[in-house]
């Protein structure tokens, strides 16, 4: 991400804009950072720094903290990111579903898209049992470790899919599958299944069924999932009827966004 | 989202960078005054493996086990809150509560098995963690144990070498669950600096008070080193370059649980 941005090809782009862009993403990663550590942490010059704080400030895009000078984000980047899920087609059309898949089978219900070599999770509904948890959407998880990637990387085209399994694959848990020839059958399986089942491959304790949503040109654009402890999903194997609900879900969700009846073709 | 990471920053910003985060000694050394269930067996009446060494030679017996699971339970209690806090940060905010039900349920395990030897009592231990601690923890710490308790129950004098591959065939076993290695910021990142600390010490001649000393201290700057770390593992990896400059809530937990090995080592005066 801010590594594209240091050492990716930059001909064609405003190297302000650029700068700005990695300020805020600096202050992304940190509670609060002053001038003297972006700078150190960018390598740009402290004139520069403060020139671009003061700006993004007058933008509201970022906020000095007025004990310790420092700076931290601003309230827009919250307007910012509620703008991006809120004009996210999948995410829009996912609301109702996915609420009423987490009250139909009790557990928490994410729903991701692909992002490069990894799903971002653009909407999270908690578990409807008033324990504590933590929202999740924004998060990014690598595809190969989750039920929701793999559903979605299952029905890619094969150069994509091709592309994708001989990417760095590194385990999250000793249960990630990393190896492209045990990945490729297992991709097959869930392509002829309609669902991804994940064991335990990204968090120790968890497993995950995910269905694959489809657009109206039948390709695979995100996917909605139920995830919960190991214990509760998959007591001896995937329970049939979280498989069913999960099913029905992304079937619904892809119907809402056009796909064909006939889209989850394997 | 993340409200509760907000809400939370400030605090962080000085527990975090306060040195050992809120479990260094003199927060140990206040934790074993907390009320830990420690039950008076006499020391005849303790199980000794075949061939029992010299009285007063440290061996993994019984009350071994029932003085260092107690005392973490103590010190657990005692942190439950903090844990859960450090766990908001950067996980699912029910780390102090899930490992509190869990040793809280050891101890009963414990009580229930008054005639059983240390090796099985550690088995039964883990395999009490996997299914009340539940989360990621329950998993790893059980089978940790489990695999401690494996190795002792294997062994036929039970010294302080035993203890040593015990622990480290614990840290294996985390390992293969989990996948983590150090600099993943996990627990991994507290208890291999505490087996390879214990190990040196028991190398250069050392007793096991002090192996057990130096575990729990590198255990306690394993903990510290982690707050720099972007997590790699579990759930606190979604959080990508945001996990960095918060304690890792497992390995604090991890040093919590050596800290106790190192009372427990000393038998009780």
């Amino acid at each position: 991400m801010s590594a594209v941005s240091a050492t990716g090809d930059r001909r064609g782009t405003i190297q302000s804009v650029d700068r700005a862009a990695r300020i805020l993403r600096a202050l992304g990663s940190s509670p609060r950072l002053g001038v003297t550590e972006i700078s150190d942490r960018l390598g740009i010059a402290k004139a520069t720094v403060h020139g671009l704080l003061r700006t993004l400030e007058q933008r509201e895009l970022i906020e000095q903290e007025r004990d310790s000078g420092k700076y931290r984000l601003g309230a827009a980047m919250l307007q910012l990111g509620n703008s991006f899920l809120d004009n996210h087609e999948l995410r829009a059309r996912s609301l109702m579903w996915a609420g009423s898949l987490a009250t139909r089978v009790c557990e928490a219900v994410r729903v991701r898209v692909v992002n490069g070599e990894t799903v971002l999770i653009v909407h999270h509904v908690f578990r409807p049992d008033n324990s504590l948890q933590i929202l999740e959407v924004g998060a990014s998880i690598p595809w190969h470790a989750c039920a929701l990637g793999k559903a979605v990387v299952a029905f890619m085209p094969p150069a994509r899919r091709t592309g994708l399994l001989a990417a760095d694959l590194s385990p999250l848990t000793g249960r990630t599958m990393t190896d492209p020839s045990s990945l490729r059958p297992a991709l097959e399986e869930i392509a002829t299944l309609g669902v991804a089942v994940e064991d335990q491959e990204a968090v120790v304790g968890e497993a995950e069924i995910a269905s694959p949503v489809f657009d109206h040109r039948g390709d695979p654009v995100g996917a909605i999932g139920v995830v919960g402890p190991v214990e509760r999903l998959l007591p001896d194997g995937p329970a049939p009827t979280l498989i069913a609900a999960v099913r029905e879900a992304g079937r619904g969700l892809s119907r809402d966004m056009g796909a064909g009846r006939f889209a989850a073709r394997g | 989202m993340f409200g509760i990471v907000e809400q939370l920053s400030p605090w962080f910003a000085h527990g975090g960078t306060r040195s050992p985060g809120g479990i260094g000694e003199d927060r140990f050394d206040r934790c074993l005054r907390v009320g830990g269930w420690c039950p008076r067996v006499s020391r005849q009446s303790t199980r000794r493996g075949v061939g029992s060494p010299p009285l007063g030679a440290f061996i993994i017996d019984a009350e071994f086990v029932r003085r260092w699971i107690a005392e973490a339970a103590a010190r657990i209690e005692d942190h439950r809150d903090f844990l859960t806090q450090l766990d908001a940060a950067i996980g699912d905010a029910d780390h102090g509560v899930n490992m509190h039900r869990g040793f809280t349920a050891a101890i009963a395990t414990i009580q229930s098995a008054p005639d059983q030897p240390a090796g099985a009592l550690l088995q039964e231990v883990g395999t009490t963690l996997i299914y009340r601690v539940g989360g990621a923890a329950g998993p790893l710490y059980g089978s940790g144990f489990r695999q401690i308790g494996a190795i002792v129950s294997a062994a036929r004098s039970p010294d302080r070498e035993v203890l040593l591959s015990a622990l480290r065939a614990g840290l294996d076993a985390i390992q293969a669950l989990g996948a983590a290695a150090l600099g993943d910021k996990t627990m991994v990142d507290a208890w291999q600096p505490a087996v390879d600390g214990f190990e040196q010490t028991l190398r250069a001649g050392g007793t096991v008070d002090r192996a057990a000393r130096t575990a729990a201290e590198a255990a306690s700057a394993g903990v510290e080193a982690t707050l720099p770390m972007q997590a790699r593992k579990g759930r606190a990896s979604y959080l990508g370059s945001r996990s960095i400059g918060h304690q890792d809530p497992g390995a604090t937990s991890t040093a919590i649980i050596f800290g106790a090995l190192e009372r427990a080592v000393r038998p009780p005066s």
